[in-house]
Protein backbone atom coordinates (compact mmCIF):
# COMPACT_ATOMS: atom_id res chain seq x y z
CA UNK A 1 0.00 0.00 0.00
CA UNK A 2 3.01 2.42 0.70
CA UNK A 3 4.93 3.42 -2.26
CA UNK A 4 8.41 4.94 -1.49
CA UNK A 5 9.66 7.11 -4.17
CA UNK A 6 13.49 6.44 -5.25
CA UNK A 7 15.84 8.86 -4.13
CA UNK A 8 14.90 11.00 -7.56
CA UNK A 9 15.48 14.92 -6.05
CA UNK A 10 18.63 16.56 -7.20
CA UNK A 11 18.33 18.07 -3.38
CA UNK A 12 18.67 14.77 -1.46
CA UNK A 13 21.84 14.58 -0.16
CA UNK A 14 22.51 11.19 0.79
CA UNK A 15 23.15 9.88 4.11
CA UNK A 16 25.31 7.39 4.02
CA UNK A 17 27.65 4.97 6.56
CA UNK A 18 30.93 7.17 6.60
CA UNK A 19 29.13 9.34 9.18
CA UNK A 20 31.17 9.85 12.39
CA UNK A 21 31.02 7.60 15.03
CA UNK A 22 29.08 10.17 17.72
CA UNK A 23 25.93 9.46 15.93
CA UNK A 24 23.04 9.49 18.37
CA UNK A 25 20.31 9.62 15.87
CA UNK A 26 19.82 7.75 12.75
CA UNK A 27 16.77 8.42 11.02
CA UNK A 28 16.70 5.70 7.81
CA UNK A 29 14.84 6.02 4.79
CA UNK A 30 11.40 6.89 6.90
CA UNK A 31 8.39 7.73 5.09
CA UNK A 32 5.02 9.04 6.62
CA UNK A 33 1.34 7.98 4.67
CA UNK A 34 -1.46 9.33 6.35
CA UNK A 35 -5.05 8.17 4.93
CA UNK A 36 -6.95 11.43 4.64
CA UNK A 37 -10.09 9.67 2.66
CA UNK A 38 -10.85 6.66 1.17
CA UNK A 39 -9.20 7.76 -2.16
CA UNK A 40 -6.38 9.86 -1.38
CA UNK A 41 -3.10 9.75 0.93
CA UNK A 42 -1.48 12.31 1.99
CA UNK A 43 2.31 11.72 1.47
CA UNK A 44 3.94 13.47 4.71
CA UNK A 45 7.68 12.06 4.82
CA UNK A 46 8.73 10.68 1.85
CA UNK A 47 12.15 8.91 2.01
CA UNK A 48 14.05 11.03 4.61
CA UNK A 49 17.46 9.77 6.12
CA UNK A 50 18.98 12.15 8.04
CA UNK A 51 21.90 11.34 11.24
CA UNK A 52 22.46 13.64 13.88
CA UNK A 53 25.49 13.70 16.04
CA UNK A 54 25.67 14.10 19.74
CA UNK A 55 25.63 17.21 21.45
CA UNK A 56 24.65 18.75 18.55
CA UNK A 57 22.09 21.56 17.96
CA UNK A 58 20.06 20.87 14.86
CA UNK A 59 17.09 22.79 13.33
CA UNK A 60 14.67 21.35 10.95
CA UNK A 61 12.87 24.44 9.13
CA UNK A 62 10.45 24.20 5.83
CA UNK A 63 7.36 25.31 5.39
CA UNK A 64 4.16 24.25 7.49
CA UNK A 65 2.85 20.79 5.69
CA UNK A 66 5.96 20.02 5.24
CA UNK A 67 6.11 17.25 7.86
CA UNK A 68 8.86 18.35 10.02
CA UNK A 69 6.87 18.14 13.13
CA UNK A 70 6.04 14.42 12.12
CA UNK A 71 9.61 13.80 11.74
CA UNK A 72 10.34 14.72 15.48
CA UNK A 73 7.62 12.96 16.64
CA UNK A 74 8.92 9.93 14.92
CA UNK A 75 12.00 10.36 16.75
CA UNK A 76 9.64 11.12 19.66
CA UNK A 77 8.38 7.48 19.74
CA UNK A 78 4.81 9.12 19.36
CA UNK A 79 4.14 8.16 15.85
CA UNK A 80 5.09 5.01 13.96
CA UNK A 81 6.75 5.69 10.45
CA UNK A 82 4.89 4.17 7.85
CA UNK A 83 8.27 2.48 6.79
CA UNK A 84 11.58 3.16 7.14
CA UNK A 85 13.20 3.09 10.82
CA UNK A 86 14.80 5.63 13.77
CA UNK A 87 17.33 4.59 15.58
CA UNK A 88 18.34 6.06 19.25
CA UNK A 89 21.94 5.45 20.25
CA UNK A 90 21.94 1.65 17.80
CA UNK A 91 18.69 1.07 19.05
CA UNK A 92 15.41 1.20 17.44
CA UNK A 93 12.68 3.24 18.47
CA UNK A 94 9.65 1.81 19.58
CA UNK A 95 7.88 4.44 21.70
CA UNK A 96 8.52 7.52 23.79
CA UNK A 97 11.20 7.49 26.31
CA UNK A 98 12.67 9.38 28.93
CA UNK A 99 16.06 9.29 27.08
CA UNK A 100 14.20 11.86 24.32
CA UNK A 101 12.41 15.02 26.15
CA UNK A 102 9.81 16.55 23.73
CA UNK A 103 8.61 20.87 24.37
CA UNK A 104 5.62 21.29 22.54
CA UNK A 105 4.46 24.34 21.09
CA UNK A 106 1.47 23.72 23.75
CA UNK A 107 3.26 23.76 26.66
CA UNK A 108 1.35 20.66 27.66
CA UNK A 109 1.66 21.47 31.05
CA UNK A 110 -0.09 19.64 33.48
CA UNK A 111 -2.70 22.51 34.82
CA UNK A 112 -3.57 20.64 38.02
CA UNK A 113 0.00 20.96 38.92
CA UNK A 114 2.02 23.61 40.34
CA UNK A 115 5.28 25.48 38.53
CA UNK A 116 7.61 23.14 40.95
CA UNK A 117 4.51 19.72 40.72
CA UNK A 118 5.34 20.39 37.19
CA UNK A 119 8.85 20.21 36.84
CA UNK A 120 9.51 17.67 40.06
CA UNK A 121 7.16 14.84 38.03
CA UNK A 122 9.75 13.53 35.89
CA UNK A 123 12.30 12.70 38.64
CA UNK A 124 9.91 11.64 40.98
CA UNK A 125 8.69 9.09 38.45
CA UNK A 126 12.16 8.13 37.35
CA UNK A 127 12.37 7.16 41.20
CA UNK A 128 14.26 10.35 42.73
CA UNK A 129 14.21 10.31 46.41
CA UNK A 130 11.29 13.67 46.68
CA UNK A 131 14.04 15.80 48.98
CA UNK A 132 16.72 15.56 45.77
CA UNK A 133 14.21 15.81 43.30
CA UNK A 134 12.97 18.87 44.70
CA UNK A 135 15.88 20.48 45.19
CA UNK A 136 17.43 19.99 41.89
CA UNK A 137 13.59 21.51 40.24
CA UNK A 138 13.88 24.29 42.45
CA UNK A 139 17.57 24.82 40.80
CA UNK A 140 15.91 24.28 37.50
CA UNK A 141 13.30 26.37 38.03
CA UNK A 142 15.75 29.50 39.10
CA UNK A 143 17.69 28.64 36.05
CA UNK A 144 15.25 29.66 33.60
CA UNK A 145 14.06 32.57 35.31
CA UNK A 146 11.24 31.46 37.44
CA UNK A 147 12.16 31.99 40.99
CA UNK A 148 9.59 33.08 43.01
CA UNK A 149 7.02 31.37 40.95
CA UNK A 150 7.19 27.98 42.26
CA UNK A 151 3.69 27.72 43.73
CA UNK A 152 2.03 29.08 40.45
CA UNK A 153 -0.51 27.41 38.59
CA UNK A 154 -0.35 27.19 35.11
CA UNK A 155 -3.09 29.26 34.58
CA UNK A 156 -1.55 32.24 36.29
CA UNK A 157 1.35 32.38 33.67
CA UNK A 158 1.94 34.20 30.51
CA UNK A 159 2.73 32.07 26.87
CA UNK A 160 6.54 32.77 27.69
CA UNK A 161 6.40 31.62 31.41
CA UNK A 162 4.49 28.44 30.84
CA UNK A 163 6.91 27.59 27.88
CA UNK A 164 10.27 28.45 30.50
CA UNK A 165 8.26 25.49 32.88
CA UNK A 166 7.57 23.25 29.95
CA UNK A 167 11.51 23.29 29.24
CA UNK A 168 12.58 23.22 32.58
CA UNK A 169 9.94 20.43 33.03
CA UNK A 170 11.66 18.24 30.27
CA UNK A 171 15.16 19.12 31.47
CA UNK A 172 14.77 17.80 34.99
CA UNK A 173 14.58 14.05 33.87
CA UNK A 174 18.04 14.18 31.93
CA UNK A 175 16.68 13.47 28.27
CA UNK A 176 19.60 13.06 26.16
CA UNK A 177 17.88 14.88 23.11
CA UNK A 178 15.79 17.48 23.51
CA UNK A 179 12.80 17.60 20.82
CA UNK A 180 11.64 20.95 20.53
CA UNK A 181 8.58 21.40 18.38
CA UNK A 182 8.22 24.96 17.59
CA UNK A 183 8.60 25.27 21.14
CA UNK A 184 8.42 29.67 20.17
CA UNK A 185 5.24 29.90 17.96
CA UNK A 186 2.78 30.42 19.78
CA UNK A 187 5.11 33.28 21.81
CA UNK A 188 5.03 37.29 20.58
CA UNK A 189 8.50 38.73 19.08
CA UNK A 190 9.82 40.00 22.53
CA UNK A 191 9.35 37.04 24.30
CA UNK A 192 10.75 34.92 21.53
CA UNK A 193 13.53 36.61 21.33
CA UNK A 194 14.34 36.40 24.90
CA UNK A 195 13.52 32.86 25.20
CA UNK A 196 15.77 32.58 22.34
CA UNK A 197 19.12 33.66 24.05
CA UNK A 198 17.87 31.95 27.55
CA UNK A 199 17.61 28.72 25.38
CA UNK A 200 20.96 29.32 23.97
CA UNK A 201 22.59 30.00 27.20
CA UNK A 202 21.26 27.04 28.89
CA UNK A 203 22.18 25.35 25.93
CA UNK A 204 25.91 25.89 25.65
CA UNK A 205 26.15 25.04 29.22
CA UNK A 206 25.99 21.19 28.94
CA UNK A 207 25.19 21.09 25.03
CA UNK A 208 22.06 18.26 25.32
CA UNK A 209 21.77 17.22 21.31
CA UNK A 210 18.70 19.24 20.42
CA UNK A 211 16.64 18.41 17.43
CA UNK A 212 14.52 21.92 16.94
CA UNK A 213 11.50 22.42 14.27
CA UNK A 214 10.64 26.05 13.25
CA UNK A 215 9.33 27.99 10.17
CA UNK A 216 12.12 30.64 11.27
CA UNK A 217 14.85 31.13 9.24
CA UNK A 218 16.43 33.54 11.67
CA UNK A 219 15.59 31.55 14.76
CA UNK A 220 16.79 28.20 12.82
CA UNK A 221 20.06 30.01 11.72
CA UNK A 222 20.65 31.85 15.20
CA UNK A 223 20.44 28.53 17.10
CA UNK A 224 21.49 26.03 15.06
CA UNK A 225 24.90 24.05 13.80
CA UNK A 226 22.96 22.70 10.83
CA UNK A 227 19.98 23.51 9.55
CA UNK A 228 17.83 20.85 7.70
CA UNK A 229 15.90 22.22 5.34
CA UNK A 230 12.77 20.84 3.97
CA UNK A 231 10.51 21.05 1.37
CA UNK A 232 6.56 20.02 1.35
CA UNK A 233 4.11 18.05 -0.47
CA UNK A 234 5.64 15.12 -0.15
CA UNK A 235 8.33 16.36 3.23
CA UNK A 236 11.62 15.55 2.27
CA UNK A 237 14.83 16.94 3.03
CA UNK A 238 16.12 19.22 0.33
CA UNK A 239 19.68 20.70 1.58
CA UNK A 240 21.33 20.14 5.18
CA UNK A 241 23.38 23.28 5.81
CA UNK A 242 26.29 23.86 8.54
CA UNK A 243 25.92 26.98 10.27
CA UNK A 244 29.27 27.48 10.75
CA UNK A 245 29.06 30.65 13.07
CA UNK A 246 31.44 31.39 16.22
CA UNK A 247 29.93 30.21 19.85
CA UNK A 248 28.81 31.25 22.14
CA UNK A 249 26.47 33.79 20.27
CA UNK A 250 24.88 36.77 20.68
CA UNK A 251 21.97 38.37 19.30
CA UNK A 252 23.43 41.47 18.83
CA UNK A 253 26.72 40.39 17.44
CA UNK A 254 25.40 38.32 15.44
CA UNK A 255 22.98 40.46 13.86
CA UNK A 256 25.26 42.39 12.33
CA UNK A 257 27.72 39.54 11.42
CA UNK A 258 27.62 39.34 7.44
CA UNK A 259 27.89 35.69 7.39
CA UNK A 260 25.06 35.19 9.18
CA UNK A 261 23.19 37.75 7.14
CA UNK A 262 24.52 35.41 4.24
CA UNK A 263 23.21 32.27 5.82
CA UNK A 264 19.87 34.02 6.40
CA UNK A 265 19.63 35.47 3.06
CA UNK A 266 20.56 32.34 1.04
CA UNK A 267 18.08 30.06 2.83
CA UNK A 268 15.59 32.29 2.53
CA UNK A 269 16.34 32.09 -1.25
CA UNK A 270 15.93 28.65 -1.36
CA UNK A 271 12.94 28.33 -0.43
CA UNK A 272 11.26 31.13 -2.63
CA UNK A 273 12.73 29.09 -5.65
CA UNK A 274 11.73 26.21 -4.80
CA UNK A 275 8.23 27.67 -4.41
CA UNK A 276 8.00 29.24 -7.73
CA UNK A 277 9.89 25.98 -9.29
CA UNK A 278 7.44 23.50 -7.03
CA UNK A 279 4.60 21.58 -8.39
CA UNK A 280 1.20 23.18 -6.67
CA UNK A 281 0.06 21.70 -3.74
CA UNK B 1 -17.01 43.44 51.85
CA UNK B 2 -17.96 45.58 49.30
CA UNK B 3 -21.93 46.18 49.16
CA UNK B 4 -21.95 44.30 45.74
CA UNK B 5 -19.72 41.30 47.18
CA UNK B 6 -22.26 41.17 50.07
CA UNK B 7 -25.49 41.46 48.07
CA UNK B 8 -24.20 38.68 45.64
CA UNK B 9 -23.75 36.75 49.21
CA UNK B 10 -26.74 36.91 50.39
CA UNK B 11 -29.00 36.85 47.18
CA UNK B 12 -29.65 33.49 47.17
CA UNK B 13 -31.66 34.20 50.70
CA UNK B 14 -33.30 36.93 49.69
CA UNK B 15 -34.16 34.58 46.44
CA UNK B 16 -36.06 32.01 48.96
CA UNK B 17 -37.70 34.85 51.41
CA UNK B 18 -39.21 35.72 47.89
CA UNK B 19 -40.26 32.27 46.86
CA UNK B 20 -41.83 31.93 50.37
CA UNK B 21 -43.41 35.30 50.26
CA UNK B 22 -45.21 34.21 46.61
CA UNK B 23 -46.51 31.19 48.13
CA UNK B 24 -47.72 33.09 51.20
CA UNK B 25 -49.50 35.82 49.28
CA UNK B 26 -51.14 32.99 46.55
CA UNK B 27 -52.03 31.24 49.49
CA UNK B 28 -54.18 33.58 51.05
CA UNK B 29 -55.53 34.93 48.17
CA UNK B 30 -57.01 31.19 46.93
CA UNK B 31 -57.83 30.04 50.16
CA UNK B 32 -58.07 25.97 48.80
CA UNK B 33 -57.61 23.66 51.51
CA UNK B 34 -55.10 21.99 49.25
CA UNK B 35 -52.86 24.98 49.21
CA UNK B 36 -52.05 25.32 52.60
CA UNK B 37 -49.77 28.83 53.22
CA UNK B 38 -45.74 29.04 53.61
CA UNK B 39 -46.03 29.70 57.52
CA UNK B 40 -48.17 26.24 57.88
CA UNK B 41 -45.93 24.38 56.19
CA UNK B 42 -42.52 25.75 57.92
CA UNK B 43 -44.73 24.99 61.56
CA UNK B 44 -45.41 21.46 60.27
CA UNK B 45 -41.80 20.73 60.00
CA UNK B 46 -40.93 19.88 63.46
CA UNK B 47 -43.49 17.32 63.97
CA UNK B 48 -42.34 15.50 61.03
CA UNK B 49 -38.55 16.08 62.37
CA UNK B 50 -39.35 15.02 65.84
CA UNK B 51 -41.03 11.67 64.91
CA UNK B 52 -38.93 8.76 65.13
CA UNK B 53 -40.50 6.93 62.49
CA UNK B 54 -40.56 9.64 59.80
CA UNK B 55 -36.73 10.35 60.82
CA UNK B 56 -35.99 6.73 60.21
CA UNK B 57 -37.26 6.66 56.85
CA UNK B 58 -35.53 9.74 55.22
CA UNK B 59 -32.55 8.54 56.53
CA UNK B 60 -33.37 5.26 55.24
CA UNK B 61 -33.43 7.63 52.03
CA UNK B 62 -30.57 8.94 51.92
CA UNK B 63 -28.85 5.67 52.69
CA UNK B 64 -29.91 4.39 49.79
CA UNK B 65 -29.33 7.51 47.77
CA UNK B 66 -25.62 7.63 49.21
CA UNK B 67 -25.39 4.20 48.29
CA UNK B 68 -26.75 4.28 44.49
CA UNK B 69 -24.69 7.44 43.96
CA UNK B 70 -21.62 5.99 45.54
CA UNK B 71 -21.51 2.98 43.68
CA UNK B 72 -22.54 4.64 40.35
CA UNK B 73 -19.78 7.04 40.27
CA UNK B 74 -16.95 4.43 41.23
CA UNK B 75 -18.10 2.52 37.99
CA UNK B 76 -18.94 4.89 35.75
CA UNK B 77 -15.78 7.32 36.14
CA UNK B 78 -13.30 4.59 35.26
CA UNK B 79 -15.60 3.18 31.87
CA UNK B 80 -15.98 6.82 31.05
CA UNK B 81 -12.47 7.24 31.29
CA UNK B 82 -11.76 3.67 29.49
CA UNK B 83 -14.45 5.42 26.86
CA UNK B 84 -12.87 8.47 25.92
CA UNK B 85 -9.52 6.95 25.36
CA UNK B 86 -9.92 3.47 23.69
CA UNK B 87 -11.76 3.49 20.94
CA UNK B 88 -12.64 -0.13 21.08
CA UNK B 89 -14.58 0.44 24.51
CA UNK B 90 -16.33 3.39 23.47
CA UNK B 91 -17.75 1.28 20.23
CA UNK B 92 -18.51 -1.21 22.68
CA UNK B 93 -20.90 0.94 25.04
CA UNK B 94 -21.40 3.97 23.07
CA UNK B 95 -24.93 2.28 21.23
CA UNK B 96 -25.68 0.68 24.49
CA UNK B 97 -26.20 3.95 26.28
CA UNK B 98 -27.26 5.98 23.79
CA UNK B 99 -30.68 3.57 23.81
CA UNK B 100 -30.61 3.67 27.66
CA UNK B 101 -29.81 7.68 28.18
CA UNK B 102 -33.11 8.73 27.28
CA UNK B 103 -35.11 5.73 28.93
CA UNK B 104 -36.39 7.18 32.11
CA UNK B 105 -34.64 5.04 34.78
CA UNK B 106 -38.52 5.15 36.99
CA UNK B 107 -40.06 3.40 33.48
CA UNK B 108 -38.07 0.82 34.24
CA UNK B 109 -39.14 0.20 37.84
CA UNK B 110 -41.99 -1.90 37.34
CA UNK B 111 -39.78 -4.49 35.92
CA UNK B 112 -37.22 -4.44 38.34
CA UNK B 113 -40.02 -4.19 41.04
CA UNK B 114 -40.83 -7.80 39.80
CA UNK B 115 -37.38 -9.17 39.57
CA UNK B 116 -36.42 -7.97 42.73
CA UNK B 117 -39.31 -7.04 44.66
CA UNK B 118 -40.14 -3.51 46.58
CA UNK B 119 -36.99 -3.45 49.22
CA UNK B 120 -33.75 -1.44 49.02
CA UNK B 121 -31.98 -3.20 46.36
CA UNK B 122 -34.54 -2.14 43.74
CA UNK B 123 -34.47 1.82 44.80
CA UNK B 124 -30.99 1.61 44.99
CA UNK B 125 -30.44 -0.02 41.39
CA UNK B 126 -32.82 2.54 39.85
CA UNK B 127 -30.69 5.36 41.53
CA UNK B 128 -27.71 3.84 40.37
CA UNK B 129 -28.91 3.67 36.70
CA UNK B 130 -30.17 7.60 37.36
CA UNK B 131 -26.83 8.36 38.48
CA UNK B 132 -24.24 6.38 35.64
CA UNK B 133 -25.59 7.85 32.71
CA UNK B 134 -24.69 11.77 33.33
CA UNK B 135 -21.02 10.17 35.31
CA UNK B 136 -20.32 7.82 32.32
CA UNK B 137 -21.30 10.69 29.76
CA UNK B 138 -19.41 13.44 31.38
CA UNK B 139 -16.43 11.38 32.41
CA UNK B 140 -16.50 10.11 28.62
CA UNK B 141 -16.40 13.98 26.97
CA UNK B 142 -13.53 15.32 30.25
CA UNK B 143 -10.91 12.20 28.99
CA UNK B 144 -11.87 12.49 25.44
CA UNK B 145 -10.65 16.08 25.37
CA UNK B 146 -7.16 15.57 26.93
CA UNK B 147 -4.44 17.23 25.19
CA UNK B 148 -2.51 14.54 23.24
CA UNK B 149 0.35 16.35 23.63
CA UNK B 150 -0.03 16.15 27.84
CA UNK B 151 -0.21 12.55 27.19
CA UNK B 152 3.06 11.99 25.08
CA UNK B 153 4.82 14.26 27.51
CA UNK B 154 3.99 11.79 30.60
CA UNK B 155 4.93 8.66 27.96
CA UNK B 156 8.43 10.52 27.97
CA UNK B 157 8.65 10.77 31.43
CA UNK B 158 8.19 6.63 31.80
CA UNK B 159 3.84 7.14 32.47
CA UNK B 160 2.73 3.33 31.33
CA UNK B 161 -0.37 3.78 29.68
CA UNK B 162 -2.06 2.86 32.87
CA UNK B 163 -0.71 5.27 34.81
CA UNK B 164 -1.18 8.08 32.50
CA UNK B 165 -4.67 6.68 32.54
CA UNK B 166 -4.92 7.75 36.25
CA UNK B 167 -2.34 10.09 36.90
CA UNK B 168 -2.95 12.36 33.52
CA UNK B 169 -6.44 11.43 32.03
CA UNK B 170 -7.94 11.59 35.66
CA UNK B 171 -7.12 14.84 37.13
CA UNK B 172 -7.37 16.86 33.42
CA UNK B 173 -10.41 15.82 33.26
CA UNK B 174 -11.28 15.87 36.76
CA UNK B 175 -13.46 18.91 36.38
CA UNK B 176 -15.77 17.94 33.49
CA UNK B 177 -16.20 14.74 35.51
CA UNK B 178 -17.05 16.39 38.82
CA UNK B 179 -19.35 18.26 36.55
CA UNK B 180 -20.98 14.82 35.63
CA UNK B 181 -20.94 14.44 39.31
CA UNK B 182 -23.06 17.28 40.20
CA UNK B 183 -26.07 16.47 37.79
CA UNK B 184 -25.80 13.12 38.82
CA UNK B 185 -26.23 14.01 42.51
CA UNK B 186 -29.62 15.94 41.78
CA UNK B 187 -30.64 12.87 39.66
CA UNK B 188 -30.08 10.61 42.72
CA UNK B 189 -32.28 12.77 44.86
CA UNK B 190 -35.11 12.85 42.19
CA UNK B 191 -34.66 9.02 41.24
CA UNK B 192 -34.92 8.43 45.61
CA UNK B 193 -38.10 10.35 45.51
CA UNK B 194 -39.51 8.87 42.45
CA UNK B 195 -38.58 5.19 43.21
CA UNK B 196 -39.97 5.79 46.89
CA UNK B 197 -43.58 7.35 44.99
CA UNK B 198 -43.80 4.02 43.04
CA UNK B 199 -42.36 1.42 45.42
CA UNK B 200 -44.28 1.98 48.41
CA UNK B 201 -42.98 1.10 51.45
CA UNK B 202 -40.52 3.09 53.66
CA UNK B 203 -38.67 6.11 52.85
CA UNK B 204 -39.33 10.28 52.08
CA UNK B 205 -41.48 9.89 49.21
CA UNK B 206 -43.46 7.61 50.99
CA UNK B 207 -44.50 9.89 53.79
CA UNK B 208 -44.80 12.92 51.66
CA UNK B 209 -47.83 10.18 49.84
CA UNK B 210 -49.05 9.08 52.50
CA UNK B 211 -50.00 12.86 54.15
CA UNK B 212 -51.83 13.09 50.60
CA UNK B 213 -54.14 10.22 50.78
CA UNK B 214 -54.54 11.20 53.96
CA UNK B 215 -55.39 14.95 52.71
CA UNK B 216 -52.51 16.51 55.26
CA UNK B 217 -51.57 18.83 53.03
CA UNK B 218 -49.46 21.20 55.50
CA UNK B 219 -47.14 17.29 56.15
CA UNK B 220 -47.15 17.64 51.99
CA UNK B 221 -45.76 20.87 51.59
CA UNK B 222 -43.46 20.57 54.57
CA UNK B 223 -42.11 17.47 53.45
CA UNK B 224 -41.60 19.22 49.83
CA UNK B 225 -39.58 21.54 51.95
CA UNK B 226 -37.65 19.32 53.27
CA UNK B 227 -36.52 17.54 50.33
CA UNK B 228 -36.13 20.36 48.39
CA UNK B 229 -33.50 21.82 51.29
CA UNK B 230 -31.77 18.72 51.44
CA UNK B 231 -31.38 18.95 47.71
CA UNK B 232 -30.09 22.48 48.23
CA UNK B 233 -27.72 21.53 51.20
CA UNK B 234 -26.53 18.47 48.99
CA UNK B 235 -25.53 20.38 45.86
CA UNK B 236 -24.11 23.23 48.21
CA UNK B 237 -21.79 21.28 49.87
CA UNK B 238 -20.54 18.83 46.88
CA UNK B 239 -20.05 22.36 45.34
CA UNK B 240 -17.69 23.53 48.16
CA UNK B 241 -16.01 19.99 47.57
CA UNK B 242 -15.62 20.38 43.98
CA UNK B 243 -14.36 24.47 44.01
CA UNK B 244 -11.56 22.64 46.17
CA UNK B 245 -10.46 19.99 44.28
CA UNK B 246 -10.22 21.90 40.54
CA UNK B 247 -9.15 25.83 41.94
CA UNK B 248 -6.62 25.38 39.13
CA UNK B 249 -9.13 25.25 36.42
CA UNK B 250 -11.46 27.43 37.31
CA UNK B 251 -11.71 30.89 35.76
CA UNK B 252 -11.03 33.95 38.57
CA UNK B 253 -14.28 35.27 39.22
CA UNK B 254 -17.50 32.78 38.54
CA UNK B 255 -20.85 33.46 38.36
CA UNK B 256 -22.55 32.70 41.54
CA UNK B 257 -24.84 29.48 40.80
CA UNK B 258 -24.68 27.82 44.19
CA UNK B 259 -25.67 28.50 47.87
CA UNK B 260 -21.72 27.38 48.70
Amino acid sequence: MTVVPARSSKWVRPVTSQEPASAIIEIDRVSQVFQTSARKDHVALSDISLTIEEGAFVSILGPSGCGKSTLLYIVGGFVSPTSGSAKIKGHAITGPGPDRGPVFQEFALFPWKTVLGNVIYGPRQQGVRAAEAEAQSRALIKMVGLKGYENFYPKELSGGMKQRVALARTLAYHPEVLLMDEPFGALDAHTRTRLQNDLLNIWERDRKTVLFVTHSVDEAVFLSDKVVMMSKSPGRIREVIDIDLPRPRRRSELLLDPRYQKYVVDIERMFDESDEAGPAS
Amino acid sequence: MSPAALLRRVAPVLACIGLLAVWQVASLALKNDSFPTATEAIRAIPDILGDKESLINILASLRRMALGFGVAVLISIPLGLLMGRSRGVAAFFNPLLMVIYPVPKAALMPIIMLWLGVGDVTKTLVIFLGVSLPVIYHSFEGAKAVEEKMLWSGAAMGLSPAQRLVRIVLPAALPEILTGCRTGLVLALITMITSEMIARQSGAGNILFNALDMGQYDTVFAMIIIVGAMGISLDAIFERVRARLVRWSEPQFDMPLSFS
